[in-house]
């Protein structure tokens, strides 16, 4: 490098350093890498906007209106107009909720297992291992060792609560995981300085490493839930769709906003029940958006401030 | 500081607990009673009159996507002339489904386009199942209504094409390859055929649709269809998931045919075949149908009312491939509410006004004789 500079820093003269022009070579290969990563944003941006606008524009139509939100789709078929997607809301929600509820503390607890009681032992690595292939497995894999389990072997009939213990073996791996990672980024001088008070452990732990990670914590909360929101196989096979409400997550047919999706998607063009389709999306998305948003807020309003 | 951040959090948990409590506290059911425009208004004021008892309760039902245009119209004339007073779910997962549901003790109700088999298919009497499940009582194929199975296809330029079940058999089972086969251009003379290859498309699920057009193509074939008619395709193509998956299918892809219940052909605009079964080609129309069903008879004693179809009709005008779709229940068993429930909405399935309604969908309505036949039955479910 140096000596190849050299004969330009006489041939220059006393041009200042930071001005001089670098060599042809690199400024071609500096213009084809521009190039390439701009083509490469563009490209990768063309489906992503394309998917939008096409779910935005087909059906802002039925989600801006009220009975969207407010109504199900009881006594409305493919062929008549109305209803919304109450229903399904309810549904995608309340299972969410109800994997959230077991899931949130497993994962938690499990973590800080990992990091606070069993660092670098045998233990964390047999368990994080295990997490490990969890994480990997495919949501239709784990539906259907429910459908065995809760179905087949216990004998209960279909149920919110069959999808939701099936989407908590793909939640538990995401929060577990992401908790972990929080928990290891607190520095130990914190710990280190709570002992040193004379806190106990299980007190340094509640009051000084959680509320330090809070905020990655809830982050990789909502982004697990916002990933077992979209599922879509698990729930065909373990509460099917209905058209009705159901609060009940213990018993019979919920619907779900995927569900909703897959089976207006058997109705043809043209009729009234295709444009629910492209609205069920659309509220899909809005709703997977907000969880989102919301991780956002709550990771920026507990981040520790430096003072 | 921490207690500002706790503040916020807080709040922050607070405003979304208010809304999702808000979205879950307003909600409701379309209103019950204002009747949508179309083919329920005539059937819900004419519904009450036939004494319907309107008991309250849930059912679950599942199969045939053959009937689903059909049945999904029934219920929400039924719940609208009930004010709601019950909740009837049919999810459309295809008739093998269905009745694979209905033995699992997961569905009230299975939906299906062929009724129990008696007899062992991969190691399973379907009926021997469907009895276990209703506590040793038999279950009972209700015929409900008769949906003609169209042959839709799509070629460019070609608006009118005739064919008939042996040309169909040996379509389905990939002897003739092009368009402009000579048995094909012998139907239709003057019609310019491509010499594109045809592509087929078939149902890759179980379905009574495979099974009845398969049976069609078996009776009247003239022995070009050998393979056992059957839920599972045996001929050759590409597969796709249900009704909807096939006409979806035809309508994007040229030179294709497949074979599907009408309603579905209708509402994907697709291009239908006209059979001939040897006095002249037939259109499929409400008329033409209904000419065929008239020929079916009821094969079956008692209350079994499986019903045989006449696939090679006398009537020069009768369109011949139809299907029968079945409502399979327990004849005993159920809860007594399930029960009462069941029996008060087949009554008004089979009930003429509602059966009536079913034409504008592309359904033909039961034979008279029938009508009767599944009310006595439907009225013997205990």
């Amino acid at each position: 490098m140096a000596t190849a500079t050299a004969p330009n820093d006489l041939q220059g003269g006393d041009a200042p350093l930071s001005f001089r022009k670098p060599s042809g070579s690199r400024t071609v290969k500096n213009a084809l890498a521009t190039v390439y990563v701009t083509v490469a944003t563009v490209l990768a941006l063309i489906p992503l906007v394309w998917v939008l606008w096409t779910v935005v524009s087909k059906g802002i139509g039925l989600v801006l209106t009220s009975t969207w939100w407010l109504q199900s789709q009881r006594g409305i078929t493919p062929r008549r107009e109305g209803g919304g997607a109450y229903h399904a809301i309810v549904g995608t929600l309340e299972i969410g909720l109800v994997c959230a509820l077991i899931a949130v503390p497993l994962g938690v607890l499990g973590a800080i297992f990992l990091v606070e009681y069993a660092r670098g032992t045998k233990a964390s690595r047999v368990v994080s291992f295990t997490v490990d292939i969890l994480s990997g497995i495919p949501s239709i894999v784990a539906a259907l060792f429910v459908y065995a389990l809760v179905i087949t072997i216990l004998g209960f009939g279909r149920s919110a609560i069959a999808v939701s213990l099936a989407l908590v073996l793909l939640m538990l791996p995401v929060v577990l995981r992401s908790t972990e990672e929080m928990l290891k980024l607190v520095p130990d001088s914190l710990r280190e300085a709570s002992y040193a008070l004379g806190v106990p452990k299980w007190k340094t732990i509640l009051f000084v490493v959680i509320p330090t990670a809070f905020g990655g914590i809830s982050t990789g909360v909502m982004l697990g839930l916002a990933r077992v929101m979209g599922e879509t196989a698990p729930l065909l096979i373990l509460v099917s769709y209905a058209v009705g409400i159901n609060f009940s997550p213990t018993s019979s047919t919920m619907a779900s906003l995927p569900t909703m999706i897959n089976s207006s998607r058997d109705v043809a063009p043209g009729l009234p029940g295709y444009d629910r389709t492209w609205a069920a999306a659309l509220t899909l998305i809005i709703i997977v958006m907000l969880l989102n948003l919301v991780a956002r807020g709550i990771a920026r309003a507990t981040k520790l401030k430096e003072k | 500081m921490i207690s500002s951040r706790r503040v916020r959090n807080t709040t922050f948990a607070a405003l979304a607990a208010m809304a999702s409590l808000s979205l879950v506290a307003c909600g409701s059911d379309p209103g019950g009673t204002t009747a949508a425009p179309g083919s329920s208004g005539s059937g819900s004021t004419s519904a009450n009159a036939s004494g319907l008892t309107c008991p309250s309760g849930k059912l679950n039902a599942e199969g045939s996507t053959a009937q689903a245009n059909a049945i999904t119209e029934v219920i929400a004339d039924y719940q609208s002339a009930c004010n709601n007073a019950s909740t009837i779910e049919y999810n459309p997962t295809g008739s093998g489904a269905g009745i694979k549901s209905f033995y699992n003790n997961l569905v009230d109700l299975a939906g299906s386009d062929s009724a129990l088999k008696t007899v062992a298919v991969d190691g399973v009497v379907e009926a021997d199942k469907a009895k276990e499940r209703c506590g040793g009582n038999p279950a009972w194929n209700i015929p409900m209504v008769v949906g003609p199975i169209a042959f839709a296809y799509n070629v460019d330029g070609v608006d009118k094409l005739v064919l008939n079940a042996e040309v169909l058999a040996k379509i389905f089972n990939g002897t003739i390859k092009t368009w402009n086969d000579p048995a094909i251009a012998k139907l239709n003379s003057g019609v310019t055929l491509p010499g594109d290859p045809i592509t087929v498309f078939f149902r890759s699920d179980e379905s009574g649709t495979t099974e009845n057009a398969t049976k069609f193509l078996a009776a009247a074939g003239n022995g070009a269809w050998t393979k056992e008619p059957a839920k599972a395709w045996s001929g050759t193509g590409e597969g796709k998931n249900k009704s909807s998956g096939v006409a979806e299918a035809v309508s994007s892809t040229k030179n294709s045919i497949s074979y599907m219940e009408w309603s579905y052909a209708r509402d994907n605009k697709l291009a239908i075949a006209q059979l001939d079964s040897g006095s002249g080609a037939t259109e499929l129309t409400g008329d033409s149908v209904g000419k065929a069903v008239s020929e079916a008879t009821v094969a079956g004693t008692g209350n079994d009312l499986a019903l045989k179809l006449n696939y090679q009709p006398k009537d020069a005008g009768a369109y011949p491939a139809l299907l029968t779709t079945y409502e399979i229940v327990c004849s005993k068993g159920l809860d007594a509410d399930k029960t009462a429930l069941v029996k008060d909405f087949l009554t008004f399935f089979s009930s003429p006004e509602e059966q009536q309604s079913l034409q504008d969908l592309g359904y033909a309505p039961l034979p008279t004789d029938l009508q009767t036949k599944v009310k006595t039955a439907v009225a013997a479910i205990s």
